[in-house]
């Protein structure tokens, strides 16, 4: 619902003077003007809304506060507090018999003026409260001395746009929400937990659906994945190292969840359990065909929050980029693990950033991530624009392992280390080399050999040579992958040809877009998804149908335009693999 | 620090067809399993290249994959737990 009501900011006389304790009774609506049947209606919205307050609140309430109802409010506006009066809608009023109170609006511009009331008193100043603000979004910056932001991004999946005004507002709103809607807690979690410390109460709450649940970045499929936070052991800080390419540089900073296998018990086994583990990365989301750093700089590309499986993620850096992937255990406790996650659910639902090279990067969204979840993160000062110095700043505040990284061997064996490919080619090669007295030297003379110059020497090697020349030839396909790629990318950037394929990926891109951004699909509802989970994501698995479909016919026509030194290079590459694969198979099969 | 990686991966690497093309390594270098593969199979299908490097270098170059596929195998069955690392290794490259 939609709504708006006026603060106007007041005299601070109500906090100066001393509260006289309102006895409920005592507070009532201006009877002038009113007909029997609506003091009648006014008392039971009274007596409905005083019923739902927390003690400690309804304590606060003073009895001189006066409430009427008012025809000179704005045509928006439902309700408006000012100088210890509060002002209602008259219209409000007169809709009254006609529904149940239970959830009328009448009843919520109550609820939400007596929250402005509440907030102002000196047992209120939930607005000014820092947890408060990094929950709703009014997050602090990295730079600035760490001013908050004026802005809310997290416009996904609200209750009520208003909310978004100011943090006076977003109080108003959710506290209304706090104490009327029984779902709350499970869609606002953090929140529910952080009004019911603070009043030392508890609504009526509703049963939640289980787990959180995230929509699958990888393969688009549309399919939503449920996390169940007890089943997470740990949360390591996941570091790509850095590279020579200029957007690389700095490396990348993620968070790696480490999650046990279905019946395995939590605890250190869990580590190998390498295909349940996923991670939370925060990446720019470019829905065109050309990486721009001049709009990086100036915030035009989205950065979203995407959960992904850790293999896809170790493949991508390790084996296509041939970075190293750190792995380091953050020190947390099972509750700080899943208010973690639930605020990461709350970001990939509802998160709407921006991505800013330097001031809003990964390494910033991570520490905000860290922060704004969990109070002993935020007390350690970590705020850094770097994923490096992030990392020391944690090892500074004794909040990650980096120990495990010292026994180098052990750390690669135990996944604590994700060493990049091709850290060993050359003992490798040098292994082929001696059986086979390969004419070549350096691996890379190798690799830079036509697949049809390599291919002779494939199917005289013993076991080792070529289990070596295996590992290789795939290196030689990825070469090739890449190559290709590069082209496709120039052709389509290619100002004179190509015009048709290049407005085709910008359509296919925009629907992806959608796919990228979970709070676009309409299944009603607000923050975490509860019972709208399966009409969310039928509407996904249609829109990825749909682009899926409009990949399949680019990628065809990509083929197609392929040049024929690539198709050949391609061709060569994967018959070569066959041949090794056959002769592994053969050689391996035989005792040794 | 990723977004150079999100074009490239839309423009091609995630289409499904494309995993018969281009991104073909797993099934090129040959894998006796076919039809549908369990996530169990899939762990010790994707070590294959790390079983690769570890047999290469004598048992020198040793992956988290690896470790997890091994261990997986030994789970699953009496004789591998019997099996040395070499062995087992050997196993997934016949495979």
């Amino acid at each position: 619902m939609h709504w708006r009501c006026a603060v106007v900011k007041l005299l601070l006389a109500l906090c100066v003077l001393a509260v006289v304790p309102a006895n409920a009774a005592q507070l009532q609506f201006d009877q002038t003007d009113l007909t029997p049947a609506e003091r009648a209606a006014s008392a039971s919205l009274l007596k409905e809304a005083l019923h739902r307050l927390p003690p400690r609140w309804r304590q606060t309430l003073d009895a001189r506060l006066q409430l009427r109802w008012s025809d000179d409010l704005p045509s928006d506006v439902h309700g408006r507090t000012q100088a210890g009066r509060i002002s209602l809608r008259r219209d409000l009023l007169r809709q009254l018999p006609h529904q149940s109170l239970e959830d009328t609006p009448a009843l919520r511009a109550l609820l939400h003026e007596l929250a402005h009331v509440y907030d102002r008193s000196p047992q209120g100043g939930l607005s000014h409260n820092p947890h408060l603000l990094d929950l709703a979004g009014w997050q602090q910056r990295p730079l600035h001395f760490g001013r908050r932001s004026a802005h809310n991004p997290f416009t996904g999946r609200s209750p009520d746009e208003y909310e978004l005004t100011n943090p006076r507002e977003y109080v108003a709103v959710n506290l209304e929400w706090f104490l009327l809607d029984p779902e709350y807690a499970c869609r606002r979690p953090a929140l529910a937990r952080l009004f019911a410390a603070h009043f030392n109460w508890q609504p009526a709450a509703a049963a939640c659906a289980p787990g959180l649940v995230f929509m699958r970045a990888e393969g688009r499929t549309g399919q939503l994945e449920q996390l169940d936070p007890k089943r997470v052991y740990a949360v390591d800080y996941l570091l790509a190292e850095g590279n020579a390419a200029p957007m690389s540089r700095w490396g990348h900073s993620m968070l790696r969840l480490v999650i046990c296998a279905p019946g395995r018990a939590p605890g250190p086994d869990c580590r190998l359990d390498l295909q349940y583990h996923r991670v939370l990365s925060f990446r720019a989301f470019v829905e065109d065909v050309q990486i721009s750093s001049l709009r990086g700089l100036t915030g035009r590309y989205p950065s979203r929050l995407f959960l992904l499986p850790l293999d896809q993620v170790i493949d991508e850096y390790t084996k296509t980029e041939l970075r190293g992937l750190q792995s380091l255990p953050l020190r947390m406790t099972q509750e700080e693990i899943s208010a973690l996650l639930t605020r990461a659910a709350q970001l990939h639902w509802s998160y709407d950033g921006r991505y800013y090279f330097v001031s809003n990067n990964c390494a910033v969204e991570t520490w905000k991530l860290l922060h704004d979840a969990l109070p002993r993160y935020a007390r350690a000062h970590l705020r850094s624009v770097f994923p490096r110095r992030l990392l020391r700043r944690l090892a500074r505040a004794g909040l990650v392992e980096t120990a495990v990284l010292e026994d180098r061997a052990a750390a690669v064996r135990q996944g604590y280390y994700f060493e990049p490919m091709d850290a060993h080619y050359q003992a490798l090669f040098t292994v082929a080399h001696e059986v086979l007295r390969l004419p070549q030297v350096r691996v890379e003379e190798w690799l830079a050999l036509s697949p049809m110059q390599r291919a002779p020497w494939l199917g005289r090697g013993d076991l080792r040579a070529t289990a070596a020349l295996l590992v290789l030839e795939e290196a030689a396909q990825r070469r090739a992958e890449l190559r290709a790629r590069d082209v496709l990318k120039r052709r389509l950037l290619d100002a004179r040809v190509d015009d048709g394929a290049r407005t085709q990926v910008r359509s296919v891109l925009a629907k992806t877009a959608l796919l990228m951004w979970p709070a676009s699909l309409d299944g009603g509802g607000y923050g975490l998804p509860q019972q709208e989970r399966a009409v969310l994501e039928a509407q996904a698995r249609a829109l990825a149908g749909q682009t899926e479909t409009a990949w399949a016919e680019l990628w065809e026509q990509a083929q197609a335009a392929l040049p024929a030194r690539e198709q050949v290079q391609l061709a060569g590459v994967t018959q070569n693999l066959e041949v090794l694969g056959a002769r592994l198979r053969v050689l391996a099969d035989k005792p040794q | 620090m990723r977004h150079v990686l999100i074009v490239a991966a839309l423009l091609i690497l995630s289409a499904p067809v494309v995993a018969s093309s281009f991104a073909s390594s797993a099934s090129s270098a040959g894998s006796a399993t076919s039809g549908s593969t369990s996530g169990d199979d899939k762990v010790v299908l994707q070590a294959r290249s790390d079983a690769a490097g570890f047999v290469a270098s004598a048992g020198q170059i040793r992956s988290a994959r690896l470790e997890a596929a091994l261990r997986l195998l030994r789970e699953r069955s009496v004789d591998a737990r019997r099996a040395s690392d070499m062995q087992l290794a050997q196993a997934i490259l016949a495979r």
